[in-house]
């Protein structure tokens, strides 16, 4: 049996942490809103106070007179972006919010005015004194009561009929809700925009994609992509805000059209509540039927999610019910329903998240109907040899085996079989578990190598890291395939003028870039053995995987070819660096094989019974991503993955006062995601098996299925300890009271 | 319609664009409008501060409503200091004022002269990382790196204070930190290498 990384024993002894820790303990990590740029003066919105309507008017009179202002950019003065001069031109920009190009409202907070001022205070102050007359008019921001009047219609190809199974001898239908979370990165959404010439564009920008902003904006303002630079070399947090190019970058890079000057824009907390997305509230309904012995005959699932009135974004929560189990008979159904709220987004487990919770928490039902244990349930139906949807063959699918080593870990053989068991004075104990899975993709990236004379190299690429560990991942992957020790292996990251790579995100940022560096090794050993030729004709034709690279040269592993020196190497070719570039991307092998990557979620825990508090006491997540190239950073990805599934069980909620239309939560105080003391240390392990059909480095994507799974899990554990079946997250205690 | 100004406001508004563009305004008018003004739009007061930090004396001209927190990261550049809610719910701008630990954004810049502010950038002896720095490193203490400046800095606090007695103390001790990349076993494995 493969070791248990434990949270306490999970680091390899040989590595000091990952390639930019220095950086980021010394405070020296430069993050979007920390660059100097000449002349730099300071941006801050001033937002609507109505839901929905018009702008009739906004008057900056007294805003102007403030000290320090220079400008103030609204929809009636402002520099104009090509690609949103009119209504057509907005809808096909495809950017969401028009901002400054309309004088609709379509939710409260949305931005009318960008101040800009010499100093931050001097921004801050003048917005405050910002007002508009708007011609309101009705909004609507409840979804429970809207839900209902919009119709379901089919989503995805419906298996087998469903009538097949209203027979059934075990049924179970529920419906779950959830509501609203915010992403909330610790790094608020900042831009710095500095037009360096009349139509050449610098941005430091926070994003998970430098190229998504750079083709955006270039494509904005018609200027050719390779005018638009964009930097994001650290990126604090994402967790999905940062894949869509927000109203900040936008307005930052108008006003510094305006003013010709670099202007920084910093969204404030309370701006993170309304212009950077959010995970959709959303409401489910899910029946599944099943035999005596537990095979799993039919599953109907319903949701709808919230949208905007400008965009429509639907969450495909419906996704997940399609990979887990083999059932013969399956449909789906999803709406969207607009209201007057900003458009949400893809956030960490997008869909699947919230599908998962309903499914998961209902196959859980499921098992007490039969009175027949959860492992042995999912055990009996899940689908290990094929995906179900397409009916081909997985290239690795692992999960049965995260769920018996999980299992295993958590002594579930300690469960209480019926729930309300285990008492320790006023607290109730209680344990539940719940699987996740995801599909993990792959896309087209690119990287560069560049190797200096003393044979140490610089691998670039435009990916960013947005605290996964890709420059780490990276520069494992470069030591793995060219043998160049780490610490002559520097990375450089999150610049548009890198060799180009997809947004990090959807778990595919590693499986996509180590395509990338094992090709751009691949052809940095060619042009070595190339250059090696020229030193020595017996490297000619030489295989590259005969080829060694040590500290002071390269050398074969096999014949006769002679030992060269990097400075016999470089000096006989009159050159000072190699550099190479390549990109790869999926192949056939995505016909052939669906590829997922999965979890297993494991909680002990205990209930309150006077108070309703939850405690998490123990959380075990075994989780199939294939081989995983840095046990250190992937563990902590599952780990901190799990703390969110934590606060999406528990606590995070983002309320809405329909009479007012406005959200309720717009501060960390707020609105709750999990602190230290919310959480207990995080069991994790991986079954650690490559998957050389989904990339080279045979790792799958990790970053989602941390989190799917762990919200059911917990409400699972919660009805083992108290029988009570909660199905509207987050269960706050007052829920776990009244259940 | 919904108008969102005051009466008194509003008059001030209509009335002042007309005054400026009045070549000749009487003395008392001229008046009544700078009063107006004045009671409408404050002025930005500034203020010569000397503040030492990180053992190194910085005077500066800072605005009275300047925070200490945007004094360091916008007028010192230090910019290791970080700002995730500016509100004094989130611990990122945690630094040390006279050994002690301090929402920087919960205090004003003009707060500071005579005291000694310790920073990330400040933590590490010359070369020498903190123990604590050291061991974040090594424990994989943080995955974007955005709290991390604010969990250090609290947790050097956090062991001088003396509540690392347990995991629980030190989640206790330590919640007054969010991390939103949820890097938590980390950070509890670093403060226990610290304090023992
Ligand atoms: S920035 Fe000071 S506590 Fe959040
Ligand atoms: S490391 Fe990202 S918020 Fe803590």
């Amino acid at each position: 049996m493969q070791p248990f990384f434990e949270a306490t024993d999970y680091f390899p002894a040989d590595t000091d942490g990952r390639v930019e820790a220095m950086a980021k303990v010394t405070g020296k990590a430069k993050y979007s809103a920390e660059y100097q740029a000449p002349g730099l003066c300071y941006g801050f919105f001033a937002t609507s106070t109505v839901a929905a309507g018009k702008i009739v008017s906004i008057d900056t009179t007294l805003a102007k007179q403030a000290d320090g202002v220079i400008d103030i950019i609204t929809h009636e003065h402002k520099p104009l972006v090509p690609g949103l001069a009119d209504e057509t031109k907005i809808r096909e920009s495809r950017f969401g919010l028009p901002v400054f190009h309309t004088d609709k409202i379509y939710f409260k907070g949305q931005p009318i005015a960008l101040i800009i001022a010499e100093t931050l205070e001097e921004a801050t102050y003048a917005a405050s004194l910002i007002t508009a007359i708007y011609h309101a008019e009705t909004h609507n921001i409840d979804f429970e009561l809207s839900h209902p009047k919009v119709a379901l219609k089919p989503d995805g190809k419906e298996r087998g009929s469903l009538q097949a199974w209203q027979q059934a001898p075990r049924m179970v239908e529920a419906e779950y809700t959830i509501r609203n979370e915010v992403h909330n990165p610790m790094e608020m959404h900042a831009t710095i925009a500095h037009w360096t010439a009349d139509n050449k564009l610098k941005l430091y920008d926070k994003t998970q994609g430098v190229n998504n902003v750079q083709r955006t904006m270039a494509r904005l303002f018609g200027i050719p992509n390779d005018n638009v630079e964009v930097m994001s070399e650290f990126v604090g947090g994402g967790f999905g805000s940062g894949l869509r190019v927000w109203s900040n970058t936008l307005a930052a890079t108008m006003g510094a059209m305006q003013v010709k000057r670099p202007v920084k824009l910093m969204l404030s907390r309370p701006q993170m509540f309304m212009l950077t997305g959010y995970r959709p509230q959303c409401w489910q309904r899910v029946k599944l039927g099943a035999d005596e012995n537990g095979k799993l005959l039919g599953l109907y699932h319903q949701g709808r999610n919230s949208t905007s009135m400008y965009e429509n974004f639907s969450e495909g929560f419906t996704r997940e019910c399609r990979l887990i189990y083999t059932v013969e008979n399956l449909k789906t159904e999803s709406a969207t329903v607009p209201l007057n709220l900003s458009t949400p987004t893809w956030m960490r487990g997008p869909g699947d998240c919230s599908g998962d919770f309903a499914i998961e928490s209902t196959v859980d039902e499921l098992s007490y109907l039969l009175k027949m244990d959860p492992v042995e349930l999912r055990l009996k139906n899940i689908s290990n040899e094929k995906d179900p949807e397409t009916g081909k063959p997985w290239s690795t699918n692992y999960l049965s085996e995260c769920i018996s080593r999980g299992a295993e870990r958590i002594e579930w053989k300690n469960r209480p079989t019926g729930s309300g068991q285990l008492t320790d004075g006023d607290w109730k104990i209680g344990y539940g578990m719940a699987v996740g899975m995801w599909g993990a993709g792959r896309q087209n990236a690119s990287a560069g190598i560049k190797m200096q004379k003393d044979g140490s190299i610089l691998v670039q690429t435009a990916m960013t890291d947005i605290g996964t560990g890709t420059g780490t991942g990276i520069q494992n992957v470069a030591h793995d395939s060219t043998g160049i020790p780490k610490n002559r292996i520097k990375i450089e990251l999150g610049n548009s003028s890198l060799p180009p790579a997809p947004s990090q995100g959807g778990s595919t940022g590693l499986s996509s870039i180590t395509g990338a560096i094992a090709a751009v090794c691949n052809a940095l050993k060619q042009k070595l053995v190339d250059y090696a030729t020229v030193v020595d004709n017996a490297y000619k034709g030489m295989n590259i995987a005969d080829l060694l690279i040590s500290e002071t040269g390269i050398s074969a592993r096999s014949g006769n070819a002679p030992s060269i020196s990097f400075t016999v190497l470089f000096d006989t070719n009159h050159i000072d660096t190699i550099a190479v570039e390549a990109s790869a991307g999926p192949g056939d092998e995505r016909q052939k094989f669906s590829f997922c990557s999965s979890a297993a979620h494991f909680c002990k825990l205990r209930v309150h019974t006077k108070t309703g508090k939850v405690k998490i006491e123990r959380m075990v997540c075994t989780v199939d991503a294939g081989k995983v190239v840095n046990s250190k950073a992937a563990a902590n990805q599952i780990s901190g993955a799990a703390v969110g599934g934590i606060g999406m069980a528990l606590m995070e909620e983002q309320n809405a006062d329909n009479a007012l239309g406005s959200l309720l939560a717009n501060d960390l105080a707020g609105y709750h995601f999990a602190v230290n003391a919310d959480a207990p240390i995080i069991e994790v392990a991986f079954i650690n098996k490559p998957d050389f059909n989904s990339n080279p480095s045979g790792a799958k994507g990790i970053g989602e299925v941390g989190i799917i799974g762990c919200a059911a899990a917990i409400a699972n554990a919660i009805y083992n300890a108290t029988g009570k079946r909660l199905r509207d997250l987050p269960i706050t205690p007052d829920k776990v009271l009244m259940g | 319609m919904k108008k969102a100004h005051t009466h008194s406001r509003r008059l001030f508004l209509q009335t002042s664009s007309m005054l400026a563009s009045l070549a000749f305004i009487p003395r008392s008018v001229k008046a009544f409008y700078l009063e107006t003004r004045n009671f409408l739009v404050a002025s930005k007061k500034t203020g010569s501060l000397a503040v030492s930090v990180n053992k190194k004396l910085y005077t500066v001209e800072a605005d009275t409503r300047t925070t200490l927190l945007d004094l360091l990261r916008e007028n010192l550049q230090l910019t290791g200091t970080k700002k995730g809610c500016d509100h004094g719910q989130c611990g990122a701008c945690t630094v040390h004022i006279d050994g002690k630990r301090v929402l920087s954004c919960l205090t004003l810049a003009a707060m500071v002269p005579g005291k000694e502010v310790t920073t990330i950038e400040g933590l590490s002896d010359g070369e020498h990382l903190h123990p604590m720095q050291q061991a974040f490193i090594e424990c994989d203490g943080f995955q974007c790196g955005y709290c991390t400046p604010g969990q250090i800095m609290s947790a050097v606090a956090c062991v001088q204070e003396g509540h690392t007695h347990s995991v629980t103390e030190i989640k206790e001790f330590m919640s007054g930190n969010l991390c939103r990349c949820g890097a938590y076993n980390g950070i509890v494995e670093a403060i226990q290498k610290v304090a023992s």
